[in-house]
């Protein structure tokens, strides 16, 4: 379950008109994990990167085709403008202007931080999916910044290649937001939050616009989201996503 | 009065006394010779090993040494330079930036470690200007980079080419450039040949956006007995925002593998003193017994025997004690010979010092200390043996000795 | 006649006879018992790393030592595998598959290598089975178990049962994640390799990787070092576009230390010899001056020079005989003794585990030390016995007699 993957689920959802009988968890989970998965989108927003002695913050644009393809784009500080992160199924690629090179990150650096923030770029490419890696169960309901949520355990299956001993999931009974996640290890210590808030109407949608990833053991640390645009549905084809195109993009 | 007898007594028989004389002589210059040999391989060990690196002392930041992030860096301007150049027995300071990157050359990618260095003082601590192998060392104001060997293997670059090195820099920013390379460096150790990219210290600081900074401040001493008075003194500058480590802090491994061979060291010693002190005794008790007739003659004209005990011992004392003094005197330019032309070691274990980068030689330590030390150690042992003669000369028959 | 005069001779003084042969026998054993325990030393470091993973020999393909990627694999690896096994000297082979990885807990992630094994095979070659201190080796039946080193398990933070991600690319280039779970952890003498290599079973790496099985690194096992020259040879005459290395030339650093010990050792022997060299002058010429009016007389009387030299060289041969035996005798005793049980140095363990030896030592001595150590002392007595025996032959009959 990538940090991405979470903060998309909370972006990319339909608005549902009635409310379903008896979901099974695992349903519930699949509604807030399916709403986006075989979409594409255009998304301009930035990435504030929080530590307790300094501040870094990163506007990009991006294009995305679930799910194996993602281009991003950052606008600004001036100095990072034009470099470009190409992601193709399994693999990362990052154009950089000042030195008109692209470099292809190869497997020892996927641990590495992206761009100076708590994602790694492991976080960009992985795969995993909150249904299929997971078995999901109810464990109650809870308000999260008023709205009511369905609190969903998930437990990763046997061979799955996700560090967490158990992940916990808020997704709101209204509208399948997913607002708020906690990740765990075997051993139940929590290890990192996920918090989406500012829900607004973007591109024909009611989602949260701000996402908050928060370690535990890093006090003064977190990664923010913030988005100020969102198109969905957008005319994209995997052409798009090549390493020439990477020096094209605006 | 008893003195002058007893120097008159050693003189009568000038070759009984230059025996025993020498018997401690020798063994004075060889102990000198085991413990100079023992201290000097210690010595030349720990400064190997802090040249390759590390230096005696290092400035670093609060935590770097446990998390080596470029976030975790110091800043040392040049007032503080200057004052720690000041600082007595301190011969290089040397700066360095240090961050792992990726390096790559058109379809090459590799991680590497990016060091940024001032080239005058790296190469006062590391020679690294002697692992030069092809191209030229950088000076000041260049702008390309030294690259390890293995690397440059791996990555198929010559001297002319240029690198690029992508990575993270400080607080996040991101660190691209690309240089051309200007040297190619070869390291014995396998993990540095192929990991080791060195640009100038202002080059570095550029590109990972992090000016005026360092990550460690390296200090070379002149004489390693000198390290705790410069730590204090950089420890009174320093200490209060940065922090000061010792090489031993920062190699605990080659600390206890040096206390271990000081160990074994000192168990060859006691088998050297066990060796000599057996050839003292017998010396000694030679002497003795070859006096007998003439002990039983003086206590039959009415010397008191305590009297002739302490005469007895005042001879042994001042034969001791010369024998001791020359051979330490002696052993002082034997010392110095070797110190200045170490034995060479020989067959396949110089073959594989070399190939470590260690010079196959066994090294000598002149330090001063040393000759004291052995001196007084074989000293004593004379003293212990001259038990002998006392108990002998105290329970004498003179009656049975003058009759032989 | 000479040999029984020489050896009553000797007895005459028993004092004096007894400190000398002390000294020798001492002097012996003590130099016997430090070069081996040195030599054991070494021992230990070799052994240590053979058995950890190096083996006696390694095969790979031609270009993988310089570039360790996946792709560089033994071609038809099975079979060459198979083929080492009928090498005449050859006791196990164990094949590898070494792959690069992430490893990767919820607390952090490093860089690993993976090493596909077949348990049963591993066995045989390396050591590991015996060194876990926690689970055990590939015995117990979770999904994808895999063996880790402690160092790494602490880095992880994790614990026998924990769930470990690996990360790794595959032959055509895609991304593996595996939830692999830690059955056993071992823990070696060199922390290095504990926190770098992550052993799993071949048939689960094959069934990840979903590539037809591939082989890395053939590792065999000699009969005995003496046999590991021959097995290299056939090995390389057999496949000649293959790499065949033996552990001195894949790992020289450790070869070093053991030759650095012999070395050591003749050097200490050297100085204990000079130790006795000058003890027994000493005495023998004591000697001389003490029976210096019998042999006046002897020369008066008429005996030649000749016999009255070889007299006195054959008391010192006897004398360091004497010593040497005794010494010799205890010198074994106690090596055998100690071989057996070893001697532990757990005192100085952290050193010693930084260079990969156990801390249990077992002394060892090779055959040519137990026939040169002897052969030198003889030799060193009859030198020492020269300058004696030269006064002796120069003694003025006149003089002796006068001596009342």
């Amino acid at each position: 379950m990538n940090s991405r993957q979470i903060f998309l689920v909370g972006f990319f959802l339909l608005f549902l008109t009635t409310l379903a009988m008896a979901e099974t968890p695992r349903e519930i989970v699949q509604k807030a994990d399916q709403l986006w998965h075989g979409k594409s989108s255009y998304s301009v927003g930035s990435m504030t990167v929080i530590n307790p002695n300094w501040r870094r913050k990163i506007s990009m644009k991006a294009w995305m085709l679930e799910p194996d393809y993602a281009l991003i784009l950052i606008t600004a500080p001036a100095r990072d403008k034009g470099i470009v992160t190409l992601k193709r199924k399994n693999e990362i690629w990052n154009w950089i202007p000042s030195i008109q090179r692209v470099i292809k990150i190869p497997p020892s650096m996927m641990l590495q931080p992206w761009m100076g923030s708590d994602f790694t770029n492991d976080d960009l490419v992985r795969e995993s999916s909150m249904v299929n890696d997971y078995t999901q169960s109810l464990s109650g309901e809870e308000k999260i910044g008023g709205r009511l949520c369905y609190r969903i355990k998930l437990t990763p299956k046997p061979e799955a290649g996700v560090v967490w001993g158990k992940v916990i999931v808020w997704i709101s009974k209204v509208g399948y937001l997913e607002l708020k996640a906690e990740f765990f290890d075997e051993e139940g210590t929590l290890v990192k939050t996920m918090l989406a808030s500012r829900v607004r109407k973007m591109g024909g949608r009611t989602i949260p616009t701000h996402l908050e990833m928060i370690p535990q053991n890093k006090p003064g640390h977190k990664t923010v989201l913030d988005y100020q645009k969102l198109k969905f549905n957008i005319k994209i084809r995997p052409s798009f996503f090549s390493v020439q195109n990477m020096k094209r993009v605006r | 009065m008893y003195f002058v007898l007893s120097w008159r007594n050693l003189w009568r028989n000038k070759k009984r006394t230059l025996i025993a004389a020498t018997s401690i002589f020798f063994a004075v210059i060889l102990a000198i010779i085991m413990r100079s040999m023992q201290n000097g391989s210690y010595a030349y060990m720990i400064r190997s090993s802090v040249k390759f690196y590390t230096g005696y002392l290092q400035i670093q930041a609060k935590g770097y040494w446990d998390n080596r992030s470029l976030d975790r860096s110091i800043v040392i301007d040049q007032k503080d330079l200057q004052a720690i150049s000041r600082i007595p027995h301190v011969s290089v300071a040397v700066p360095r930036l240090e961050a792992f990157s990726l390096v790559s050359h058109r379809t090459f990618t590799k991680v590497a470690q990016i060091v940024g260095i001032d080239p005058t003082a790296e190469n006062g601590l590391t020679d690294l200007k002697k692992r030069l192998v092809q191209g030229s060392y950088l000076t000041r104001s260049s702008k390309g980079i030294l690259l390890a060997q293995g690397l440059a293997r791996m990555l198929r670059v010559h001297v002319g080419d240029s690198l690029v090195i992508y990575g993270q820099g400080y607080h996040g920013m991101i660190a691209a450039a690309r240089l051309p390379i200007e040297g190619i460096v070869k390291f014995p150790i396998s993990d540095l040949n192929n990991g080791m990219v060195y640009v100038t210290l202002p080059n570095a600081q550029y590109i990972f956006s992090a000016p005026g900074r360092m990550t460690s401040l390296a200090i070379m001493i002149d004489n390693p007995k000198n390290q705790d008075g410069v730590k204090k003194a950089l420890v009174s500058r320093f200490g209060k925002n940065y922090t000061i480590m010792t090489w031993q802090q920062m190699m605990p491994d080659l600390v206890q593998s040096i206390e271990m061979d000081n160990a074994s060291g000192l168990v060859m010693l006691a088998i050297l003193y066990i060796v000599i002190a057996f050839g003292i005794f017998g010396t000694i008790m030679m002497m003795t017994t070859e006096r007998s007739k003439e002990f039983g003659i003086l206590i039959s004209v009415g010397m008191k025997r305590a009297k002739l005990i302490l005469v007895t011992a005042m001879e042994i004392l001042l034969l001791a004690f010369s024998g001791a003094l020359t051979g330490a005197l002696v052993s002082i330019p034997i010392i110095s010979y070797f110190f200045h032309h170490p034995i060479p070691i020989s067959g396949s274990a110089a073959h594989a010092f070399d190939m470590m980068g260690l010079e196959p030689v066994f090294h000598f330590s002149r330090d001063p200390i040393l000759f004291f030390h052995q001196a007084i150690v074989v000293f004593l042992i004379a003293l212990a043996a001259e038990l002998y003669p006392l108990f002998f000369v105290g329970n004498l028959d003179p009656v049975k000795a003058v009759r032989d | 006649m000479l040999l029984s005069l020489a050896w009553k001779n000797v007895w005459r003084n028993k004092k004096r006879s007894l400190i000398i042969i002390a000294a020798i026998g001492l002097g012996l054993w003590g130099s016997l018992f430090a070069g081996a325990v040195w030599m054991g030393w070494g021992e230990s470091m070799v052994d240590s790393a053979i058995d950890r993973d190096l083996a006696h020999i390694q095969i790979h393909q031609a270009n993988y030592l310089q570039d360790k990627i996946i792709r560089n694999f033994i071609p038809n690896g099975f079979q060459v595998l198979q083929e080492c096994r009928h090498i005449t000297g050859v006791q196990a082979v164990s094949g590898r598959t070494l792959i690069e990885a992430m490893a990767a807990s919820p607390a952090s992630n490093f860089g690993v290598k993976i090493v596909g094994i077949v348990p049963e095979q591993a066995r045989q070659v390396t050591d590991i089975h015996k060194r876990l201190i926690a689970g055990n080796y590939f015995e117990s039946d979770p999904k994808n178990p895999v063996v880790i080193g402690k160092k790494l398990a602490d880095r992880l933070n994790l614990r026998l049962k924990s769930k470990i991600v690996l990360s790794f690319q595959g032959l055509d280039g895609t991304f593996n994640y595996v939830a692999c779970r830690i059955v056993g952890i071992y823990k070696t003498e060199s922390k290095f390799f504990d926190e770098s290599h992550v052993f799993m079973k071949q048939s689960d790496l094959f069934r990840l990787l979903n590539s037809s099985p591939i082989l890395h690194e053939i590792a065999i096992r000699a009969k005995s070092s003496q046999l590991m020259p021959i097995v290299e040879q056939t090995a390389k005459t057999r496949f000649p576009d293959l790499s065949v290395k033996t552990w001195k030339e894949l790992a020289p650093g450790i070869a070093i230390t053991s030759a650095t010990m012999e070395s050591f050792t003749y050097m200490f022997i050297m100085i204990i010899l000079f130790a006795l060299l000058f003890g027994i002058t000493n005495t023998m010429l004591m000697a001389v001056m003490e029976r210096f009016r019998e042999l006046g007389v002897l020369i008066a009387v008429g005996m030649k020079q000749g016999r009255i030299f070889s007299m006195i060289l054959l008391e010192t041969i006897m004398l360091s005989l004497t010593g040497g035996i005794i010494g010799f005798l205890l010198g074994a005793g106690t090596i055998a003794y100690t071989t057996q049980k070893g001697i532990d140095f757990s005192a100085f363990a952290s050193g010693l585990a930084s260079f990969g030896a156990s801390t249990i030592v077992h002394p060892i001595l090779p055959l040519e030390m137990y026939i040169a150590l002897p052969i030198m002392i003889i030799f060193t007595a009859s030198i020492s016995a020269i300058l004696p025996a030269w006064k002796a032959i120069h003694i003025q009959p006149a003089d002796a007699v006068r001596i009342y």
